[in-house]
Parts: C-alpha cells; structure tokens; sequence
C-alpha cells in the first residue's frame, strides 16, 4: 500500500514537471521594452513606434554592400591597348570565372554568387567596331564554366561546346562586330543555373564614328531565386534591389543621356523597363542609327538589350522601374534625379573617348 | 544488495545520468565535428497573423535546428519595409513579433513572408483580413456569452432528460448507459481529430504534435483512471452513491473537453477564421446538448439532488468559458491541443468506468441494449455534428 501511493505520487510529479518544462516551449520569450521607441516612417507614409529593428531595403540607409552599383553602371572595361602593325587595334582583356563567394545581395540576404571578375554582373567590355578583341579566360572555379559572347565570330570562339574545367585557360579572340550593345554569360549547362548565380556581363561595340557625346549609363536587368524554387526573389537594375530608390542616380536637365539596357533575368520571360517624366529613342540591340521608336515603355525577352537615349526638361526626381509591378516591388525601381543645367543646353559631360 | 548503503544507492541512480551528460558533451564538443554530415536546413513558422490599423502583425518561430536572422517581410511576396520586435536574430525556438505597416482590406486574403539571411522565404495565407479584437470589457462579456452559450446552457438541458430516464426500466435505462458511452467515445474520436487538425495548421513540425496527442491522451487516461478508481472505493465508505461517482467523472472529462473546445472557438472567432453565425452557435449547442444526458444517465439508479445536478453540470459546461476566453485572448495552438488531448483521454477512461458499472449491475446479457445504445450514441453524435 505504502508503495503505491509512493508511485502514484512519483507520478503525479512526472505530470507536473512536463507540465511545467512544456512552458518552456511555449510561452514567447517576454519582450523587453525599450525605454524610448523608435519611430519608423515607410515610404508609403504609414507611421509605427518600434522598439526593434528596422526591416527595410527599400529606404535603407544602412552600410554599403559588398556590390556598388554607382560604379558599375559608369565603368567600362576598354582591355590593354596595342597598335598591330596593320593599324588594327588590339584589346586584351582578362576574365577570372570563380563560383565559391558569398555576397549580400540584398541587406541582410546572403547568396552564394558565381562571378566574372569577382562582380555580379561581370565587367562591361568595350570596344570600337573593326578591333580585335582578345579575351584571356581563367576559370577558378569548382565547376565548368566559359565565355558566350552575342555577336559575329567563329564557331570555335563562341564559348558553347568547349567548357573550360576547374583551373582551365581559354584564349577568346575575335573582331568586334557588329555595332551594338550585346551581352556575354557563361554557356555551360544547365544555364539557367549559370546565369542566376550571377554569370553575365554588358558588351558594347562602338561605331568607329563615335555616337553623340551623352552622360552614359549600364543598367543589366537582373534577378536572383534565393530559395532555388524557380521564381526570382528578387530583382533589380544592376544587381542591389531597391538601390537607386535609396540612392537616386544624379543627371543634369537638358543633357543627352544614354542607357545601355541589358535584361539577363532568368525565370520570367518578358521584363520590362519604364521611364517617368519623358521619352526615349530607343535602338533595339544599339545596331542600327535610326531608333526604331519614341517611347516610355520598352518590353524586353531574355538576352534582349536596348539603347535608350532621352534628355530631362524639367529637374526633380523621376522614377524608372519594371512596369510589371510584382518585379518593381521585388526591386527593380530606380530614380533620377535630376538637376537644373546651369550650363548651356550644348554643353555635355565628357564622352569616355577611346584612344 | 538489501544492505546497500544510501549513498551506494545514490551513485547508481546518479551514474549513469553522469555518463550520458559526458557523452553528450563529448558529441557537442571534441567529436562535433566527426558528426557534421548533411546539410541543416533552417526553418521558420509564422504561428499567428493579426491585422490592426494600418499593420499587419505576424509571429514567427525559429523552428529549425539552426540560429537565424529574419531580414525582410513581404505581403503578398511584395517586399514590404518592416520592424522586428525584440531584434532580427532568432534563436532555437524564440519567437518574434513582424509588424508590417499596411493598409490591409478587410475580407480579402493576405499572404505573409519573412525571408531569412540565406534568402529561403516562409509563408502563410490568411483565408480573410479580419481586424483583431480589441482585449476589452465588450469582448470579455461577448466571449464568455459564447462559452456559456455552447458550454453550459445545452448541458443544463440535456440534464432535463433526468426525470425521463428514471422512470425508464432497467432494460432502458442500461440502453441510456450504453447510449452515453455511444456519445463519448464518439465525442473522444472528435478530440483526437480537432486536436490533429490544430496541429497541423498551427503547431510547427517540431512539436511532434501527433506524438504530443498521443502522449497527453494515455496520461490522462492514466491519470484519471487512478483518480476514478479513488472516487469509487470512496463511495463505500461515503455517501457518494456510485452512479453519481460516474457521472462526476463523465462531468470532469466533459469538463476538460469543453476547455478544449471552448480555446479552439474563442481562437477562432480572435483570429477570424470563422463566420460566427447564429447557425454556427445553434448547431454547437444542439450536439452538445448530448453531453448533459451523458451526465444524467448514471444518476437516475440513485437519489440526486437538484443542486447536485446542476454542480455536475456547471463542472462539465464552465470550463468552455474560459476556453473561449483564453483561446480568444491569447491563443495557444499548443494549450488548445493539449486539452483537447486531456479531454480526449479523460472521455475514453470515463467509456471504460461506465463498461465496468454495468457490468457490475447487471450480467451482460444485456448485450442487445448496450450495442443499440452505443450505436445510437454514435449516430446522434454524427447528426448533430453534420449541423454544425
């Protein structure tokens, strides 16, 4: 008898430390509050008091990531220079293919990338029409990887058929043809896999007889499906979501502008590209001299890439973004800002002369 | 070994709980490395999503075997500026609190993510925006008329049947019997279903919920058969009578069981995930109407009190006041399993205590009522359930 009231009372006290240690478990961790709360004001003008942290790429005011698009999208790449004996100018470029990085692509968000030149997009070469272009190729990387560049060529530098293995070295040589704004990435399959994790690049082809001078920019229209479901998490203009929202792009009034749109994103068929405030010529490919429309809206597929040449009447802060709403608000949208032209209407910036 | 010294005694309890503590700190420390294959995959769960003005407010777990942070909030999957209460960094099972400022239509579906440092996102729908109750007087008393609405006043006139099944003969009145364990175990198998479905919607894979069930349902079995048993050999010697023995256990595992009940209502109307209708109310009360009949079968082989009667029946109906009241507060998916489970288990041990009384009082050659009866508890419990 005395042992079972013994055991029924070791029971009931089984009972109660589960009971007790499920609390444990259950209870949310008691929220300390701060003595004086944060206000939080977002861009839609809706108003909290937090005493936590602010989560916000949008407005975001924080460090600089390890990816700045302010000089990406004025940096052209115009290779080391030589003169051949027959005149022809050669271009010599060197690319390193890596795959092992970690980079903050968006804050706080960590993605493994796969690089050119340890930047995502890789760099943008440039060159006059007529040049010889000479690409020297390592691959770093743990994978296969090559150099796909859009354009005329022979079969054997198109960077398809022939990956280069881990530690490889491949030469690409070929003339820069035809006039234009073309792409290169990374060809080794599966692709999709090649380019999300970052393997592209901008490659522009200038006319011999140089293009009216203009305030120059790159924009490559990317994407990056961080949770691998096949959907993009994000997108952007030149890499970083949101950035040109938080860091609006500074232009003159009355000044020639140039964009070299390039749209490498995977998963979506169709991006597009918006712009606030005025109108644009706009040069399919950049191969032709007569723009092939005047227009605020330019629809492009995978690998499509656009010349937009437009100028600003009025100064104040204009927005350009995806028109499809869900890509803008994943990231891509930017601003202009634009400023009043003390200077005469004839007056341009400097053009990147070559040579 | 009978001349074991205490302390001898001691070491060997001690010992062994010693060695598992230095093996799993051998695993953790020196060896963690030789362990590390896999990959570790983190996990988020959004366990509850309000909507007030102009924000929307969502908790989320760190449910997975690593450390996270949670570094942005969508709704929608449109990325959405946000705050994180008390910081982004999220422990093994802490929780925090995602407040998105948004202009939020009521009626309309929402989906909710947060995306972690890796870039994985987490998700969770919303059938309809519903503004979250204010916790105040109006909704106390607005609660608590629910409870005492599909809680007590039902039971309270199932007890009225009293009268009835006394002046009933034996034969009908083992049928009422049988006809009560009908309802119960029909009413156990209620549980365990309710009890799984909030685990799978609400509860994070990490709690084993089905497991959980399981778990509590035996231990209250256990648990109140000891205490059943008590109560009855007490009847020899006190005047509690046996049948209202039994029928103060039916009302205690009722009792639990509209503590459960109550919690998954009152949630449900906090969190909006039901049209409370008048429909809603009247069909709850009519199945539960049966549970004050369970209460009175028993007593009509004794003498009952009217005071008795309604005790057992303020015992069986007032915890669904509080359910309603705690569910529509605070509510925790991981409470309102437990005491389902709880009821679940005391209802299956009470079947069992009814089994034997009869068994006790007459041979059972009775056979033909007790099987009519438990199937006609079955049916009607299945009926009234279809109104709901």
């Amino acid at each position: 008898m005395q042992s079972t009231i013994q055991s029924a009372k070791m029971f009931y006290i089984l009972i109660a430390i589960v009971a007790v240690s499920s609390l444990y478990f259950v209870v949310p961790g008691v929220i300390v509050a701060e003595e004086s709360p944060r206000t939080f004001l977002t861009h839609t003008g809706l108003v909290i008091q937090t005493t936590g942290d602010v989560i916000d790429p949008i407005g975001y005011d924080g460090q600089a990531l390890d990816f700045d698009p302010d000089k990406f999208m004025k940096e052209f790449d115009y290779g080391e220079v030589t003169v051949l004996d027959d005149g022809t100018i050669l271009r010599e470029y060197y690319i390193t293919a890596r795959d092992d990085q970690i980079m903050e692509v968006s804050p706080g968000v960590f993605y493994n990338v796969w690089t050119f030149n340890d930047s995502v997009p890789g760099p943008t070469i440039r060159a006059t029409e007529g040049d010889l272009v000479r690409i020297h190729f390592t691959n770093e990387g743990s994978k296969p990887h090559s150099l796909h560049f859009h354009g005329i060529h022979k079969a054997e530098m198109d960077g398809v058929f022939e990956s280069i293995g881990t530690g490889g070295k491949f030469t690409y040589e070929f003339y820069a043809e035809p006039v234009g704004l073309h792409l290169y990435h990374c060809h080794v399959h599966p692709v999709e896999e090649h380019i999300n994790h970052g393997l592209y690049g901008a490659y522009i082809v200038d006319p011999k007889e140089p293009r009216e001078p203009a305030d120059e920019f790159v924009f490559v229209l990317n994407g990056f499906d961080t949770d691998f479901d096949g959907e993009n998490n994000f997108y952007a203009a030149n890499t970083v979501p949101f950035y040109y929202q938080h860091h609006p792009i500074e232009i003159n009034a009355n000044q020639n502008i140039r964009a070299y749109v390039v749209n490498i994103l995977e998963f979506d068929a169709v991006n597009n590209f918006h712009l606030h405030g005025t109108l644009f010529h706009h040069y399919p490919a950049g191969t032709d001299t007569v723009p092939s429309g005047y227009n605020d809206m330019l629809t492009m597929s995978q690998g499509d890439r656009q010349i937009l040449e437009f100028n600003y009447k009025y100064p104040g802060l204009y927005m350009f973004h995806a028109h499809n709403t869900e890509f803008s608000e994943k990231g891509w949208v930017s601003s202009f800002l634009v400023k009043e032209n003390t200077d005469d209407f004839d007056t341009q910036v400097e053009y990147d002369d070559i040579i | 070994m009978m001349t074991s010294s205490k302390p001898v005694l001691a070491i060997s309890a001690i010992a062994p709980i010693v060695l598992l503590i230095i093996m799993i700190a051998f695993l953790l420390g020196p060896a963690s490395s030789f362990l590390q294959f896999g990959i570790v995959l983190p996990e988020v769960s959004i366990e509850k999503i309000e909507f007030t003005r102009n924000e929307i407010q969502a908790t989320v777990r760190n449910t997975g075997p690593v450390n996270v942070n949670v570094v942005l909030a969508d709704v929608n999957d449109r990325i959405q500026p946000a705050a994180i209460e008390p910081d982004t960094s999220l422990e093994r099972f802490e929780t925090a609190l995602v407040r998105i400022p948004f202009d939020w239509n009521e009626g309309q579906p929402y989906e909710i993510g947060v995306t972690i440092d890796d870039g994985t996102r987490f998700a969770k729908g919303v059938e309809a925006a519903f503004p979250s109750l204010e916790p105040d007087l109006d909704l106390f008393v607005f609660l608590g008329m629910i409870g005492f609405l599909i809680g007590v006043v039902p039971i309270m006139i199932g007890l009225l049947w009293y009268p009835f099944i006394k002046k009933l003969g034996k034969n009908a009145f083992n049928f009422f019997l049988a006809f009560t364990m009908g309802l119960l175990i029909f009413l156990g198998i209620d549980a365990v279903i309710e009890a799984t479905e909030i685990s799978e919607n609400h509860l994070s894979s990490v709690f084993n919920g089905e497991l959980l069930i399981a778990t509590v349902i035996i231990l209250s079995f256990l648990a109140l058969y000891g205490i059943g048993k008590k109560l009855t050999q007490k009847t020899e010697f006190s005047k509690l009578s046996k049948g209202l023995a039994i029928s103060l256990m039916i009302a205690i595992g009722i009792g639990f069981h509209n503590l459960g009940e109550g919690l998954a209502v009152g949630a449900a109307i906090a969190l909006g995930e039901v049209a409370l209708s008048t429909f809603f109310i009247v069909g709850f009360a009519t199945h539960n109407t049966t549970e004050g009949l369970a209460i009175a079968a028993p007593l009509t082989s004794t003498k009952a009190k009217i005071v008795k009667m309604i005790g057992l029946g303020l015992i069986a109906g007032v915890p669904a006041i509080f359910g309603t009241w705690i569910g529509g507060f605070s509510f925790s998916p991981f409470f309102t399993l437990i005491f389902l489970a709880i009821g679940a288990g005391a209802i299956f041990q009470v079947v069992l205590s009814i089994f034997h009384y009869m068994n006790e009082k007459s041979d059972l050659l009775s056979n033909t009522s007790l099987f009519a009866g438990i199937s006609a508890g079955l049916i009607v419990m299945y009926l009234t359930s279809v109104i709901i």
